[in-house]
Order: C-alpha cells, then structure tokens, then sequence
C-alpha cells in the first residue's frame, strides 16, 4: 500500500512538473511571438497627396535600397527582385528568401503598413507567424517607424510577382517553426526606434547596424544560439562558406582602408584593397551602388568612427617565402596580377594591396583560386574580366603553397597553411553550397 | 627565387630545353620568341579570347587547355605540352594530315579570318579525347560543345561553322556519342 501511495506521488510529481513545463513553454511562446506594442503609423495613408506620397516612395526606395532587401528576396532564376528564393545556407539547414511582392496570394499583398514594421522589426509576420531570424530583425529592430512606412509604400506600387515561395529544408528541430519564438524570448531585442538625425555617425550607425544589418555576417555568432555575438561586434565571421572579414576601425586601419576607399568600394564595388565577391557581389548590385554618396559616407564615418585611417600600407614580405608557391603564383597568376602583385587596372585586381591575404583565415584565398571570378559589371562604370578557377590545376598540397606565398608576401601572415587546412577549408565551402 | 629558370618541356613530342628564360616568362612568348612557333596567337593577352589556348598533356590526369597568353613558363616547366603545330600528323614521306578536327573545320569552312582558329583546334581536340573516354549520349553533344568552346571568341563571328563543324566531327566518329540521334538541326554550314 504505501508503495503505492509512493508510486501515486512520484506520478502526482511528474504531472506537475509536466504542467509547469507545459505553462512555461507556452508562456514564452506567447513573450516570442508577440511583437509587443508598436508605434503608431507615422504618416496617415488615407489622408496623403500624391506629392506627399511621392516623397515617401522616394523615400521607402531609398530603405529599400539600404536595407539590401533585394539580395535575400530576388528570383535566382529570373533576377526579379521581389520574387524571393535566394538559399541562404545555415548549420540547420536552408532557407530560402520569400516574395515580399504585392502579390496578393504569394507576397505581401494584404499586409497592412503595421504588419510590414512587425515583421521587420520583430521578426513577426501576420497571423502571429514567426520568421525565423535569417530575416534579420534582430538588426532591422532599431528602423524607424517612418523608414517601414515608406518602405510598405514603396513596396506596395511595386509590379506583383505571382510566384510561389520555397518552403525551407531546415533539420528537426529546427523545422519547428514556433519554437523560434523561444529563440526570440533570448535573443530578439526589443523593437526600438532609433534617432539617426544627430548627427553623421548617428546617421551612418543606423545604416551600418540597422538597415544594412552589416553585424548579421561580420559579427561571429554564439555557439549556443547561432546568435550574433554583440561582445565580438563586427570582429569578422566566416559564414556561407566564406569569410566576411573584420569591420572594426583598427582591424580596417590594418588592412590598408580609408574613408575615401570604403566609399569607393560600397559605390563601385572596387577599391586598392580588393573587389566585392561572394554574398557582397549582392549586396553591390542591390544595394550599396544605388545609394547616395551622402550616406556611403556616412557609413564610412561610422565603421572608421572618424579616426584618422593610415591608408595603403602594403605589408613588408617575409624573408622567406614559400618558393614552390611563388613558382605557382609567377606562372597560374603573374600574367594578370603581375609578377610584383601590382595588378592591371579595371581588369584584375592588385595582390599587393589587396586584402585576402591579409585575413587571419585563409578560406576566401582558396575559394576565388579554386572557383574564379564571373566576368563581371561591377557599378559606376567599374568592371572586372573573368578570373579563371584553378580547382582543376591544383592538388590541396599545391594550393597550401601558392596560399602560403601570397599571405607572406602581401598579407603579413605567416606560411603556415597545409594541404589538410586546404581540404577542411574546401569541406566548408562545398558544405555552404 | 632567381630572377631567371631554366626551362625544359616536350613540345609537340619533341624535348626542348633547359632553355635559360626569365622567370616571368609567358608561355605565349616562349612559343614565338625562343621556339620559333608562331601558331600559337596572341589576341587579348588577358586569358579572355582563348585564342592562344595550348594543350597540357599530363599523365593520368588527361588533357586540359590552358591560355598560353597568361600562363607562365614556371608552371609549364618540365611538363608536355601541345600546340596548334602538334595536331596534324606527318607521314614517313612528310605529307601533312590533318586531325579530323581540322579536316571538319577546312569543310565547313569554319574560320574566316583564322585567327581564332588554333585556340579552337586545340580545345575541340581536346573535347574528343574527353569523349573517347566519356561519351556522351548523341543528343546532348550541343551541350558539351557549348561546354568547351564557350571561352572561345572568334570576331568574325564564325560559331555557328565551328560548332556545326565540331558536332558533325563527333557524330561521326564511332565511340564517341551513345545511343541514337534524335534531335535534326538545321545545316548551317
């Protein structure tokens, strides 16, 4: 008998705990998919001119453009740019961009100018549906309400897209899709306007960490959450298969940047210190190349925090240097980069103050020599001819030493890359593909 | 490193070298300057016409093709190379026979100008030997053209013979295709 009074309490016990935990669960799947309360509509919609509405669709295109909307929701297939279905590639599996056209059935055709700030600054769509947080609410939650309006006023005279979305192949568990509200609970920040009008860093703050949600790729994320590490703010993160390198203004400084040539590169997609590849390609065609000088240097103000920058400093060679690798460099690379690394103007890009080798990790060295470059318009009337790949060309032990000779000549690193390095590397590339 | 190397390949299946070059040699100069060939063209210089394509034959590794315009002596050194001087055999009593690449592009007459037309020799040569070892089915041989030759730039415009040329060259070489043809094409010379 008391052995099953005994038996009775452990089960009382379990039951409770099981409510508990049940309460709990649901408590925070109510505090994650909850967007909270929002600010009011900044402009009155019904009650707008068409001079009015034409300034705010100026305006929604410029937010449009600088928070790079495009490069995650544009047709792979066709370019069209509010179509959705770019693959974005994550340890969990693969999401792809969804149609933010006025499509009724498709897009956002029936979301109203709340719905469109819920999503963008709390990562919660209509219906109480989560987003999951490859839609960077966790940067965009600083936009004003004003920008997401005239963003939804924007986005809503757009041609609609009647294309269906992807569904994303994430793994269990992570294909549960609410339990991304538990995620929010820890990581989503609360939506919070932010004043960009005080001043130039204000101004380029606001484009850099919200709009343009830079952090999402050049911050390393946490180990537990995949979150941004805000403690290792912009300090360079390989992500998709490639690195996106450090921002901070003496990791720039280090690597030879000055205002002026951040500028140049966010316009032209080109500067001394390299061109835009990988995932920034997008982020040039879609979004930096179309905004006003004003705000690149804005940006550039603020990721340099007006510091005086040293500029150019190519690094001085190491004494020895890998000679097998510079055999390979002098006869796959020389008849274009030039033998001294000095490169041709709008055709191939300088080595010796270019700043891949200068990168504590040698991942996007590899990639460009294995993959190459697609000829390609850059902005502004930049362009860049077609790099070859070399992956058929050269072993693992080849590449470790062509790699081990370019960061020693021109990045300051030391030669230490061997051909196990190369082929982890080529395993995460190949993995983000 | 020396701002000079010797350089030693078998061209055409005849050894050439040590050869004392400077270090940043381009193969192209190799070729015309100190081996006297002047098959091999040079169009842009930049490894974007593929006008001075060259073969690099290399033993269980097969054939590819390289920009001769941008590829340095260093690399190609001790290798085994072939150019456009290579393709043609010559019998015991020196008469001259054309590949059956070349043979197809006298037919179609598939140049116009011909300054093009050692780089497309040497790659749709290469795509052959590809074939004999991996033969594709009959009706995706457009598709492995267009894989080859797709570098190639001719000014006078003249793909449509080359790749008319190179097609009817594989279709009518045994070995090289599986299955039937299905698909007709127009004739375009």
């Amino acid at each position: 008998m008391a052995k099953a009074n005994g038996k009775s309490k452990w089960i009382k016990g379990l039951g409770a705990v099981a409510v508990v935990g049940v309460a709990v669960a649901a408590g925070l799947y109510l505090a994650g998919s909850s967007s909270g309360d929002i600010p009011p509509a900044s402009v009155d919609f019904a009650k707008l001119g068409p001079q009015e509405y034409d300034v705010l669709y100026k305006r929604g295109e410029q937010v449009f453009r600088a928070g790079d909307c495009a490069a995650c929701h544009s047709s792979p297939q066709t370019g069209a740019e509010l179509a959705g279905g770019v693959p974005m590639v994550t340890p969990m599996g693969t999401l792809y961009g969804t149609n933010i056209s006025p499509s009724k059935e498709h897009g956002i055709g029936n979301w109203s100018a709340d719905d469109l700030y819920r999503a963008v600054a709390t990562g919660i769509a209509p219906g109480r549906k989560v987003l999951y947080p490859a839609m960077p609410y966790a940067s965009y939650h600083q936009i004003t309400r004003g920008d997401s309006d005239a963003l939804w006023a924007w986005l809503m005279k757009q041609r609609p897209v009647e294309v269906a979305n992807k569904p994303g192949e994430m793994q269990f568990p992570f294909n549960i899709r609410p339990a991304v509200a538990l995620w929010n609970v820890v990581n989503r920040p609360a939506a919070k306007e932010f004043d960009y009008t005080v001043n130039e860093l204000a101004r380029g703050r606001y484009l850099v960490d919200t709009l343009g949600h830079c952090a999402e790729c050049h911050s390393p994320r946490t180990k537990v959450t995949f979150a941004m590490d805000t403690s290792r703010y912009l300090e360079g993160n390989t992500i998709e298969g490639s690195y996106a390198p450090a921002l901070t203004p003496g990791a720039l400084g280090e690597r030879g940047w000055t205002r002026d040539d951040l500028v140049k590169f966010f316009r032209t997609g080109l500067s001394p210190q390299g061109v835009m590849t990988f995932r920034m390609a997008s982020v040039l065609d879609h979004s930096t190349s179309h905004m006003p000088e004003a705000d690149l240097r804005a940006m550039a103000a603020y990721l340099t925090q007006n510091q005086d920058m040293p500029g150019l400093q190519p690094k001085a060679p190491q004494t020895q240097v890998n000679v097998k690798g510079e055999n390979l460099y002098v006869g796959l690379c020389a008849g274009c980069h030039g033998v001294q690394g000095e490169g041709q103007p709008h055709s191939s890009v300088p080595m010796s103050t270019n700043t891949t080798a200068m990168f504590p990790t040698p991942i996007n060295l590899i990639r460009v020599i294995r993959e190459g470059v697609e000829e390609r318009d850059l902005a502004h009337g930049e362009r860049m001819q077609t790099m070859p790949g070399f992956a058929d060309k050269l072993g693992d032990e080849e590449m470790a030493d062509l790699v081990n000779y370019m960061r020693q000549t021109w990045g300051g690193q030391p030669g230490n890359v061997t051909a196990s390095d190369v082929a982890g590397h080529v395993r995460t590339i190949e993995h983000s593909k | 490193m020396q701002d000079r190397i010797q350089f030693s390949a078998t061209i055409n299946r005849k050894k050439i070298g040590p050869v004392d070059v400077p270090k940043d040699l381009m193969m192209i100069e190799f070729l015309q300057e100190y081996a006297g060939m002047n098959g091999t063209r040079l169009g842009c210089g930049q490894g974007v016409c593929r006008a001075c394509t060259i073969i690099v034959d290399e033993p269980g590794k097969g054939s590819i093709t390289v920009p001769a315009c941008v590829t340095g002596v260093t690399w190609l050194n001790g290798k085994t190379i072939r150019t456009v001087e290579g393709i043609a055999s010559v019998d015991d009593k020196g008469v001259v026979h054309p590949s059956p690449v070349q043979k197809a592009f006298l037919e179609h007459y598939s140049f116009q100008c011909g300054y093009c037309t050692p780089g497309f020799v040497n790659s749709a040569t290469v795509l052959m030997e590809k074939l004999e070892k991996n033969p594709v089915p009959a009706d995706d041989v457009e598709k492995a053209i267009e894989q080859q030759l797709e570098p190639h730039v001719c000014r006078c415009t003249g793909y449509v013979r080359y790749y008319s040329a190179v097609r009817d060259v594989i279709l009518k070489t045994p070995g090289l295709t599986t299955g039937k043809r299905t698909k007709e094409v127009a004739n375009n010379g």
